[in-house]
């Protein structure tokens, strides 16, 4: 039962995966737009990825708690 | 009349050898770590946990043998029992043995960087003059100049996270027993998530008195607007306090998850595919570490720098401030 909680808890990684998905999408086209501002906007759109990657890391650790915390 | 010699010619040659030198160097690396990757198998085959020697099938067994469970390994005291959340053993896991041998380098290396500056400097010292610098701008340029305080904080955090995520790449931490990357152990980084709460939180309260860092959170004071005004603040101010209890939470949380998910990753791809795909891998994980140790040091940063800041700058006293300057009724002060 617990495999089938981790799995459930592992579907939640698809909403930062969306939201980088979109981040990248939006850094390139304004990069295209204005190339002269492209290391500005390289390097907030790698912190923003790191900040959307933190949250799908969440929905991982409830699946290892399912899996290896065992008992009440 | 001599012709002027372009720009080209004067910055011209030695320019290019270094690029083409770096470039060259990671397309060496590549096929090194294929050789390593290869040996390293055909030296050391995987073996189901805890039988040495025994034989193994692919691919479960292989798995088995290189998976990492998120508990660290004891190497001193006793090990507490599997199944618990929270439990109080004395013992030194693996992860606090690496922590101590990184921490211990760095100190060691910082030490003796102080020790032997010359006033010409030499590569060591001019490598490391540039790291300090290109962090201390970074960290300037995220929190403004009254950021320059705070830089040793932001520094240190930033390369201790750096070198204990890097160090769970290096081979033979992570698959031998009593060495583990120290951030891929949910204890460690709830204790550095801890140690950026009590800085900040201690920050806040040395600024601006304890009174008025409070006073962020139950604003009293709004209550002289007006009663709505009073209760639209205390409602913004419960959440702002339930945000401070979140923010080590979220600290610690994203670091441990990046790093023991990417060191799962690698293990279990290791077992799978033997070379040629764990090397992609391992230079992503690279990549990523690096990204965390930025974002947790910039984080702190920016907690820090958002605990001091008094109620007068949110509130836009400045423009009232400047506005009754412009207008003569008050002669200029410094910003608080």
């Amino acid at each position: 039962m617990e495999h089938i909680g981790a799995g459930l808890a592992a579907i939640g990684v698809i909403g930062p995966g969306i939201g980088i998905g979109i981040l990248g999408g939006l850094a390139a086209g304004a990069i295209g737009r204005n190339p002269d501002a492209g290391s500005q906007i390289r390097g907030l759109a790698i912190i923003l990825a790191g900040f959307a990657e933190g949250l799908g890391v969440l929905a991982i650790v409830v699946g290892l708690l399912t899996i290896f915390i065992t008992g009440s | 009349m001599h012709e002027r010699p372009s720009d080209r010619e004067i910055a011209g040659p030695a320019e290019q050898p270094r690029k083409r030198d770096r470039r060259r160097w990671l397309l060496a690396a590549i096929p090194i770590l294929l050789v390593v990757d290869a040996v390293a198998f055909a030296l050391v085959p995987p073996f189901p946990p805890g039988q040495p020697g025994a034989a193994c099938q692919f691919p479960v067994c292989f798995i088995n043998g290189n998976f990492e469970f998120p508990a660290p390994a004891t190497v001193i005291g006793q090990a507490p029992e599997p199944g618990q959340i929270l439990s109080f053993v004395p013992g030194i896991s693996s992860t606090i043995l690496t922590m101590w041998i990184v921490g211990g380098a760095l100190l060691i290396a910082a030490f003796l960087l102080g020790r032997l500056r010359k006033p010409v400097p030499g590569r060591i010292q001019n490598f490391s003059e540039w790291a300090y610098e290109s962090i201390r701008n970074f960290g300037l340029s995220i929190g403004g100049p009254e950021a320059a305080p705070y830089i040793p904080i932001f520094a240190s955090f930033f390369l201790l996270i750096l070198f204990s995520n890097w160090s769970g790449l290096v081979p033979p931490i992570g698959k031998v027993e009593f060495l583990r990357a120290p951030t891929s152990d949910v204890n460690i980084t709830i204790g550095l998530a801890l140690t950026s709460f009590v800085i900040f939180e201690f920050e806040g309260f040395r600024k601006l008195g304890v009174r008025g860092y409070l006073g962020k959170f139950f604003p009293f004071y709004e209550f002289r607007n007006g009663l709505g005004a009073g209760l639209i603040a205390m409602f913004v101010g419960l959440i702002e306090l339930m945000l401070e209890f979140v923010k080590p939470v979220t600290l610690s949380m994203r670091l441990f998850g990046n790093i023991y998910a990417g060191e799962v990753a690698i293990g279990v791809i290791t077992s799978l595919t033997i070379v040629l795909v764990p090397v992609a891998l391992l230079l992503l994980e690279g990549m990523l570490n690096l990204i965390q140790a930025v974002i947790f040091s910039v984080l702190s940063l920016v907690f820090i720098l958002s605990a001091i800041e008094s109620h007068h700058q949110e509130e836009g006293h400045i423009a009232q401030d400047a506005m009754s300057v412009a207008e003569g009724h008050a002669s200029p002060s410094p910003a608080h």
